[in-house]
C-alpha cells in the first residue's frame, strides 16, 4: 500500500511540473501582450512611451527565464500578484468568484448523481429492456446536444415564453429577505444547473449501467440472489457496490469538465464564477488571473485525481497490485 | 464535456448482438451515414446561397418564419436559411480538419508511447497527463484568444487540446497488440517496425481508431461552435452555425428562431456523427468477436 502510493505520488512530480511550464509557456510565448490588447482594436491610444512604462511596470521587458523564474518564486508563495483590470490581488478576485462556481457545480454534480446512479442500476439490472433502451436514446441525445443550445432554448421557454423563471444573473434587483430571498436565488439557479447536469449525466449514468449490466451475473451477486436477497437487494448492495469503485476514479477527472462547462453556461446566465471570471481575464489579457486559473484548474484536478486513485487502491487490493487500473 | 469526448461515449451495449448482424452498420447508424451525406451535399450545393445569405435588407430585420423566409431573418434581415445552409460546409470543414490534427497528433504520440513502453512510454504518458489535468475550454479559449483569428486558428485550437484522449486511445490498443503472437513471429522472421507496424499494428487497430476519430468530429464541430458562439472563433464575415448563435442571447425577447434553428442543423450534425461513431464501434467490436 505504501509501495502504491509513494509511486503514485512519485509520478504526480513531473506532471505537476509540466503544469507550471505549460501555463507559463503558453501565455508567454503566444503573440501579443496586455500592452497590445490596450492599443489597436480596444480603441484606446497608447503612446510607446506609456507602453513601454507598462512593460516594465509589470516586467515584460525582462528575458523569458527571468520572469518564470520570478514568477515561479512568487507562486510557491501562492502569491499571484495583482489584476491587470482592476490591481487587486488576483486571489481576493478568484476568492470572490469561487462561492458562485461551488454552488453551481456543487448543485450539478448533486443532481447529476442522483439521477445517474438509480437510473443506471436500473437500466444495468436488465440490459436490453425497455428502460435501458429507451434511457439509452435520451442519453445519447443529451450527449450531443450543445450546452450554450440547450440554455437558449430553456431561457427562451421558461424565461421568454412562461416567464416562470429569470433570464439570467445571481438574484433580482431589488433583494428580499427570509424565505422570499431564498426563492428568488433558487429561481435564479434552475437553469444553470439544469444545463450542467444533463451533460454529465449520460455519462455518469452509461459508466453506471455498463458497470452493474457487467456484474448483475458474476459469481457473487448470484450467490447474493441464491442466499435469498431479493433482486433489488443483490443489485444494490452486491453489484452497485462495484460500480463505485471507477466511479471514484473517474471523480477526480470529471473537475476540468465542470469548469469547461463553467465558461459556457456562467457566461448566458450572468453567473459571476470562475468561468465567466477566466472568460473575461482572456478578452482583457490579464494575465495574472488567467495563470492564477489554469493553473488552480490544473493542479487541483491533479490533487483530486491522486486522492481518487489512492482512495481506490484502498478499496480495491486489485488496483494496488497493478491487476487492473 | 472533455471527459465524455475523451473516454468516448461508454454505451458499450454488452450483449446486443442478437439483434444487429455482426460486421454490418446498425439501422440507426445507417440513418446517421445517411444525414452525414445530406449534409455533406448540402454542403457542396452551399454556394447558390451565399449571395443570400450575405445579401442585408435593414427592411426586414428579425422577421419570423414564414413562407419567404422559412427560417425566419435576423438582426440585419438576412435570411437565416440561407445563412444556415451557408455555413454548413464552415462548419463540417473545420470539424472534420480539426478532428484530422487531434487524431494525428494523439495516434502518433499514443502510439509512439505504446509501441516503445519503458522511458519513452513514461515521458509522453505524463504528457498526456498533464494536458488532461486542464480544463479543455481553459486550453481552448487561450489559445483561440491569443492566436491572430482565422480558420487555421481555431483548427491548431482544437487538434492541440483534443488530442490527449485519442493518445490514450491508441496507446491502449497498440499496447493490446504489440504482444500477439502475430507480431512476435513477423519480428522473428525479421520483419522491420514499420512494417510490423504498418502491416500487423495498423489493421487491427484501424476499425477502433476509426471509432474515435468519427467521435472526435462531433466533438470538434461542438468545440468550433462553443468558440465562435463565444466570440472568439472565426472573424466576420465568416460565420458557422455557432457564430449565428452568438447573437441569439441579444435577440432572445424578440426572436426565437434566431437561437433555434442553427442550433438545431448543429445538434442533428453532432448527432449525426455520435450515432455513426456509436454504430461503427458496435459493428467492429462483433465483428472481433467472432473471429
Amino acid at each position: 500500500m505504501t509501495r502504491y502510493i509513494a509511486r503514485r505520488l512519485a509520478f504526480a512530480v513531473p506532471t505537476l511540473a509540466g503544469i507550471v511550464v505549460l501555463v507559463f509557456a503558453l501565455l508567454h510565448l503566444a503573440p501579443g501582450s496586455p500592452v497590445s490588447a490596450l492599443g489597436e482594436g480596444s480603441g484606446r491610444r497608447v503612446s510607446q512611451q506609456a507602453a513601454h512604462e507598462m512593460q516594465r511596470l509589470y516586467g515584460l521587458d525582462r528575458p523569458l527565464p527571468e520572469r518564470f523564474a520570478r514568477w515561479i518564486s512568487r507562486v510557491a508563495r501562492l502569491d499571484f500578484g495583482e489584476s491587470f483590470v482592476d490591481h487587486r490581488p488576483v486571489l481576493a478576485r478568484i476568492g470572490e468568484a469561487l462561492p458562485y462556481t461551488l454552488v453551481l457545480n456543487g448543485l450539478a454534480l448533486l443532481l447529476t448523481l442522483a439521477i445517474a446512479v438509480p437510473l443506471g442500476v436500473a437500466a444495468g439490472g436488465r440490459p436490453e429492456g425497455s428502460l435501458d433502451r429507451a434511457s439509452s436514446a435520451i442519453l445519447f441525445a443529451l450527449y450531443s446536444l450543445p450546452a450554450f443550445w440547450a440554455a437558449l432554448l430553456l431561457q427562451t421557454l421558461f424565461s421568454v415564453k412562461l416567464r416562470w423563471l429569470p433570464l439570467y444573473g445571481v438574484a433580482s434587483d431589488l433583494p428580499e429577505g427570509g424565505a422570499a430571498g431564498f426563492l428568488d436565488r433558487a429561481s435564479h439557479l434552475v437553469l444553470p444547473v439544469l444545463c450542467l447536469t444533463y451533460g454529465s449525466l449520460a455519462f455518469f449514468a452509461r459508466l453506471i449501467r455498463s458497470s452493474v449490466a457487467e456484474t448483475r451475473n458474476a459469481d457473487y451477486v448470484l450467490a447474493a440472489r441464491a442466499r435469498g436477497l431479493s433482486r433489488r437487494q443483490a443489485l444494490w448492495k452486491h453489484a452497485f457496490r462495484n460500480a463505485l469503485i471507477p466511479l471514484v476514479t473517474l471523480l477526480g477527472l470529471v473537475l476540468p469538465g465542470l469548469l469547461s462547462g463553467s465558461v459556457i453556461i456562467e457566461r448566458i446566465f450572468a453567473w459571476p464564477g470562475l468561468g465567466r471570471l477566466y472568460f473575461d481575464s482572456i478578452l482583457s489579457r490579464d494575465y495574472p488571473v488567467i495563470l492564477a486559473l489554469s493553473l488552480l484548474g490544473a493542479v487541483s484536478t491533479l490533487v483530486l485525481t491522486l486522492v481518487a486513485d489512492i482512495a481506490s487502491a484502498v478499496a480495491d487490493p486489485r488496483v494496488r497490485d497493478g491487476s487492473i487500473s | 464535456m472533455n471527459e465524455a469526448a475523451a473516454a468516448g461515449f461508454p454505451a458499450g451495449r454488452a450483449g446486443s448482438s442478437a439483434r444487429s448482424r455482426p460486421g454490418r452498420l446498425s439501422r440507426s447508424a445507417r440513418g446517421a451515414l445517411a444525414v452525414v451525406a445530406f449534409l455533406w451535399v448540402v454542403a457542396a450545393v452551399s454556394p447558390l446561397f451565399s449571395a443570400r445569405a450575405a445579401e442585408i435588407r435593414l427592411n426586414d430585420r428579425l422577421l419570423a418564419p414564414s413562407r419567404a423566409h422559412p427560417f425566419g431573418t435576423d438582426d440585419l434581415g438576412r435570411d437565416l436559411l440561407a445563412r444556415v445552409i451557408a455555413a454548413t460546409p464552415i462548419s463540417l470543414a473545420i470539424g472534420t480538419t480539426a478532428a484530422a490534427v487531434s487524431v494525428l497528433i494523439g495516434f502518433s504520440v499514443g502510439a509512439t508511447a505504446g509501441w516503445f513502453g519503458g522511458m519513452v512510454d513514461l515521458v509522453l504518458s505524463r504528457l498526456v497527463e498533464v494536458v488532461l489535468c486542464f480544463p479543455v475550454l481553459f486550453l481552448l479559449l487561450a489559445l483561440a484568444a491569443f492566436l491572430p483569428p482565422s480558420p487555421l486558428t481555431v483548427i491548431f485550437a482544437i487538434g492541440l487540446t483534443t488530442w490527449p484522449g485519442d493518445a490514450r486511445f491508441a496507446r491502449a490498443e497498440i499496447l493490446k497488440t504489440r504482444d500477439l503472437d502475430y507480431t512476435r513471429a513477423a519480428r522473428s522472421a525479421g520483419a522491420s517496425t514499420p512494417r510490423i507496424l504498418v502491416r500487423h499494428l495498423l489493421p487491427v487497430a484501424a476499425p477502433p481508431l476509426l471509432v474515435s476519430a468519427a467521435f472526435g468530429v462531433g466533438w470538434a464541430i461542438l468545440a468550433e461552435a462553443a468558440l465562435s458562439f463565444l466570440g472568439v472563433g472565426l472573424p466576420p464575415p465568416m460565420a458557422s452555425w455557432g457564430g449565428i448563435l452568438a447573437v441569439a442571447p441579444a435577440y432572445i425577447e424578440d426572436a426565437w428562431w434566431i437561437a433555434l434553428f442553427p442550433g438545431l442543423a448543429l445538434f442533428a450534425t453532432v448527432s449525426a456523427y455520435n450515432l455513426l461513431a456509436a454504430g461503427l464501434r458496435e459493428a467492429t467490436t462483433e465483428k472481433s468477436v467472432n473471429r
